[in-house]
């Protein structure tokens, strides 16, 4: 997937004047967070179940090196096959290795984050293995070849005449369609003549569970149950944040998951599979292949202030709950993972200096970390960043430079009354001259977005402090701290 | 009583008569409130920028201001919010402030907080013929988890009527260098306020955040100049016949 | 190589800063425990309807031969694949042969490609189930040389043979009994609940993506 994190305000532009994005934004707004509430007010006490599955996350996290090699010790006495890839170009070796002494000439996929992050289908394809996404949203973007509009439902926005002409053209259809069941129903028969003949199939994996060794999958489609039962060969792919520590914990998460992702009480399959299959079986892989990516999150994992990403389980709860995301969607975030999630991941996995966007575009309002089900604080995460970006950056270019003496004058004023007081007098003339009946309209300088949809009232001509001065109240303690300040 | 007062930057200097609103409410129910003229900003803007070192300074000095005062109450959630929620991690390697950061969050009180939990009073004694709405504001509801109380000193105004706001804890866009950075989106967030509020029918639009209140004001005065949005201390103060000439 | 990756991984997030988690808080109450066994078969009856599908009571495994025959009667099945050991004691040719159906078991189906064959062929699936639970209901079936996998995800139809004795309140008691002995964990145990489904085109949702359209649970209630 072609990466756009460094046009998120011009796409975030397009998107805000996109009606049916924004039709679409605005449902998923008002009734995902609906759904979910409906699903969490299932469990007998929500508060305490949610409480249980943060302590389960937190818990997976800190034990994180433990609960790998358990898991991973346990998957290969069960048979299955371990590789560890410290980066994409070394998991999609690996895949790509597998396919070809294989013999493989096409793989189908479930739908899973981690192979969109490290670019897997592009790889695979650009070497003559051809890969079909499975997952109906995932079909859609693959054929349009663009970036998930949304976790849990990557195609939602896209009209079903753009599915129906993309479908004609790969031949999903013969005659044009823009009924969406007989879209879904076109996608079955075209992927199960995939399904029959099947000889690999990828995978990604929701929970890998240390004591038993076992990947669990959840879905509503079948089309992961399909791909773990047909062929052969099968991968199961996961950063190495995935492992719970016991099967117990893998069942409460995945109802917290489920509520979290659809509003669920528990999505239509949760398949656990714990190595490949008995000798005696006739279906399911021969082979069973684990790939653990690290891709970057050994370095979160050791960045203490940012561990907590780890926590997450991509459940999408933070998108829905996002107000930022709610008007612009998931395409400016340029990466697999958009909304909250996105943004404070994409910076570990991209480059705190690349993804400036997406930790600035953000009014700090705490929708996310308090829906979040893992419990992470995306706004301390995300002040975070802006702090290492004003760090790494403040004697780099003329106008950071510039914007660091700023705030160090405004520091300065705000360590003093004086200054204050003087700063002020001296700014408000020059602020006041902008404004035409007692307000401001437009500004040459400075805070000009501020102006494209308000006003802004003139300073009035007393500050609270001058105000309270001229009251001429008693106070002493003035007298005691002026003494010491 | 003693309370001292933290009047923010944004009162200070566009919004004053907030922080007069505060003194007479709170002179009005019994409380000696005290103002340090020493004092100035709690440094959130430096903070959220990134500015740490900065905000660091800004820190220190609110901390020195406000001392040992035993009551610290501010008309607004995101200051109080900040010294509560960010000043011990923010002095994390300077052992002695951050103590005092810890030390001082225990003081703090966003202003409707201060009146129904510690004075224990809901009604003011003000009247007010009309229909009203109430803004979560994100700090004020999220981070401080205070909600009940704005509420309850609305409710207890005489005449008034509070009608629900619709999607009323959504955020209004504001985010201090948010809505200079990002105004296509801070837009496309505050007009959805705005429109929230127009389909109430209220009156007035009260909240008790002064950045929110700079933003929606600022966008009611440009398109919906009719509408009117208010401080609830501004509410309060000139709705109460007994103390508005004070 | 792997090993080498591994340990370069493994050190590096073994040499980081640890804290101690929390203790973890009091483990979540589930009400569903409490439920006597007529409260489970309306619950599990309840969920699975909310989800399209549909529950029957057989009296005995003749009772179900009738049921399967009406079922199979309604939908017109020409031909399907049966699996499950024994299948509860039901003479599955029998039922075949009586209605005119076609019915593949796994003793017509002599590896992987037949196997493939008769389930993508397959009007329906026959299975049997290991547990159901009430909490979603949802079906719990552990795969194995006698439960191919395909029989219950291929095929349009999935019809799930159940003795009510497997009928338990929460998933935790399925995974205890699967996972309880390490030596007998299944290669794949899988929760069913209803058909397969999809919203993905402009949230309009729909049953049969991938998998069955239609899930029927015939739970029998006698010997």
């Amino acid at each position: 997937m072609h990466n756009r994190v460094d046009k998120f305000k011009e796409t975030a532009r397009a998107e805000m004047k996109n009606e049916l994005s924004q039709a679409f934004l605005l449902m998923l707004s008002l009734g995902a967070p609906i759904m979910r509430q409906i699903g969490m007010s299932s469990f007998p006490d929500p508060a305490a179940a949610e409480a249980y599955g943060r302590a389960i996350r937190t818990e997976s996290i800190e034990r994180l090196p433990e609960l790998l090699e358990e898991f991973k010790k346990n998957a290969q006495a069960k048979g299955a096959k371990v590789i560890w890839a410290r980066d994409s170009a070394e998991a999609k070796a690996s895949v790509l290795d597998i396919a070809k002494k294989r013999g493989i000439n096409y793989i189908t996929k479930g739908k899973s984050m981690v192979t969109e992050e490290i670019g897997l289908n592009e790889h695979l394809i650009s070497n003559g293995v051809d890969v079909f996404e499975t997952d109906l949203g995932e079909v859609i973007t693959q054929m349009l070849s663009r970036a998930p509009f949304h976790i849990v439902g990557p195609a939602l926005n896209v009209p079903p005449e753009e599915i129906s002409a993309v479908f004609l053209k790969r031949g999903v259809i013969k005659q044009p369609t823009v009924n969406p069941v007989e879209l879904g129903k076109a996608v079955r028969e075209y992927m199960r003549e995939k399904f029959r003949y099947l000889d690999m199939g990828i995978v990604g994996v929701n929970m890998a569970v240390a004591e038993t060794g076992t990947i669990i999958n959840v879905e509503n489609e079948g089309n992961i149950r399909m791909n773990k039962s047909s062929p052969r060969t099968l991968v199961a792919i996961m950063s190495i944040e995935k492992v719970v520590p016991t099967m117990a914990d893998a069942l409460h998460m995945v109802r917290i998951l489920s509520r979290n992702c659809t509003g669920q009480k528990l999505t239509g399959y949760v398949s656990m599979d714990t190595g490949p299959k008995k000798s005696d079986e006739m279906d399911g892989p021969e082979e069973l292949f684990i790939i653990i990516v690290d891709n970057g999150r050994s370095e979160i994992y050791r960045d203490i202030k940012v561990r907590e990403i780890l926590k997450c389980i991509r459940c999408g709860a933070c998108l829905n709950a996002c107000p930022i995301y709610a008007k612009i969607g998931g395409y400016p975030y340029g990466f697999s993972y958009s909304g909250p999630m996105g943004q404070i991941l994409n910076p570990m996995l991209l480059g705190i200096e690349h993804t400036s966007d997406l930790f600035r575009a953000c009014t700090l309002c705490g929708a996310c970390k308090k829906i979040c089900p893992a419990g992470i604080d995306h706004p301390s995460i995300i002040l975070e960043y802006r702090a290492r970006q004003i760090k790494d950056r403040k004697h780099q270019t003329l106008s950071a430079r510039f914007e660091n003496n700023l705030a160090t004058c405004s520091s300065l004023a705000m360590s003093s009354s004086m200054l204050w007081n003087l700063a002020v007098k001296t700014v408000r003339p020059l602020f006041n001259s902008l404004a035409e009946d007692g307000y401001i309209r437009d500004m040459p300088f400075g805070a000009k977005g501020w102006f494209s949809c308000r006003n802004l009232r003139a300073m009035p001509d007393k500050t609270f402090h001058e105000i309270w001065k001229k009251l001429n109240l008693p106070n002493p303690d003035d007298v005691r701290k002026k003494e010491t300040l | 009583m003693k309370v001292s007062l933290f009047i923010p930057c944004t009162v200070d200097l566009m919004m004053p008569e907030i922080g007069v609103a505060v003194y007479r409410i709170l002179s009005h129910l019994d409380t000696r409130p005290v103002y340090h003229s020493g004092q100035t900003c709690c440094g959130q803007p430096l903070y959220n920028a990134g500015y740490r070192d900065q905000a660091k300074r800004a820190a220190r000095h609110f901390i020195k201001v406000f001392g040992d005062d035993e009551y610290i109450v501010s008309p607004s959630g995101s200051c109080v919010s900040t010294v509560k929620q960010h000043y011990a991690e923010l002095l994390a390697d300077e052992p002695s402030w951050c103590d005092r950061a810890r030390n001082i969050s225990k003081r703090m009180y966003e202003l409707s907080q201060f009146i129904v939990d510690v004075l224990g009073i809901t009604d003011v004694g003000a009247s007010f013929e009309g229909k009203v709405t109430y803004h979560e504001s994100c700090h004020i509801f999220r981070a401080l988890g205070i909600s009940e109380q704005p509420r309850k000193l609305i409710a207890s105004v005489r005449g008034a009527e509070l009608v629900e706001l619709g999607n009323a804890t959504a955020c209004c866009g504001f985010g201090g260098e948010f809505s200079t950075g990002f105004p296509e989106i801070s837009e496309a967030m505050v007009k959805a306020k705005a429109v929230n509020f127009i389909n109430t029918g209220a009156d007035v639009l009260l909240l008790n955040e002064p950045g929110c209140l700079l933003n929606i004001s600022g966008y009611l005065h440009r398109n919906h100049p009719q509408k009117r949005s208010m401080h609830l201390a501004t509410f309060l103060a000139e709705n109460t016949r007994e103390f508005s000439h004070a | 190589m792997s090993s080498q990756v591994r340990n370069e991984i493994l050190s590096k997030i073994k040499s980081a800063q640890r804290n101690d988690p929390l203790p973890r808080p009091q483990l979540p109450f589930l009400s569903e425990r409490a439920l006597d066994r007529e409260q489970m078969l309306e619950r599990f009856t309840a969920e699975l309807t909310s989800q399209t599908g549909t529950v029957y009571r057989a009296k005995d495994r003749k009772d179900a031969e009738r049921v399967l025959s009406e079922i199979a009667a309604a939908e017109g099945f020409k031909q399907v694949i049966a699996v499950g050991k024994n299948l509860q004691g039901i003479d599955i040719k029998s039922f075949g042969n009586s209605n005119g159906i076609t019915v593949r078991t796994l003793a017509d189906l002599k590896d992987r490609e037949a196997l493939r064959k008769a389930a993508f062929a397959a009007d329906a699936g026959i299975t049997s189930a290991d547990f159901a639970i009430a909490e979603t209901g949802t079906l719990g079936i552990i795969f194995s040389k006698d439960q191919p996998r395909l029989a219950s995800i291929a095929p349009p139809v999935h019809i799930a043979i159940v003795s009510i004795e497997k009928l338990y309140p929460v998933y935790e008691d399925a995974v205890k009994q699967v996972f309880g002995n390490v030596n007998e964990i299944p290669s794949q145990f899988a929760f069913i609940t209803g058909p397969s489904a999809t919203a993905d085109i402009q949230a309009i949702s729909f049953k049969g993506m991938h998998g069955p359209t239609k899930v029927i649970v015939i739970f029998i209630m006698g010997q």
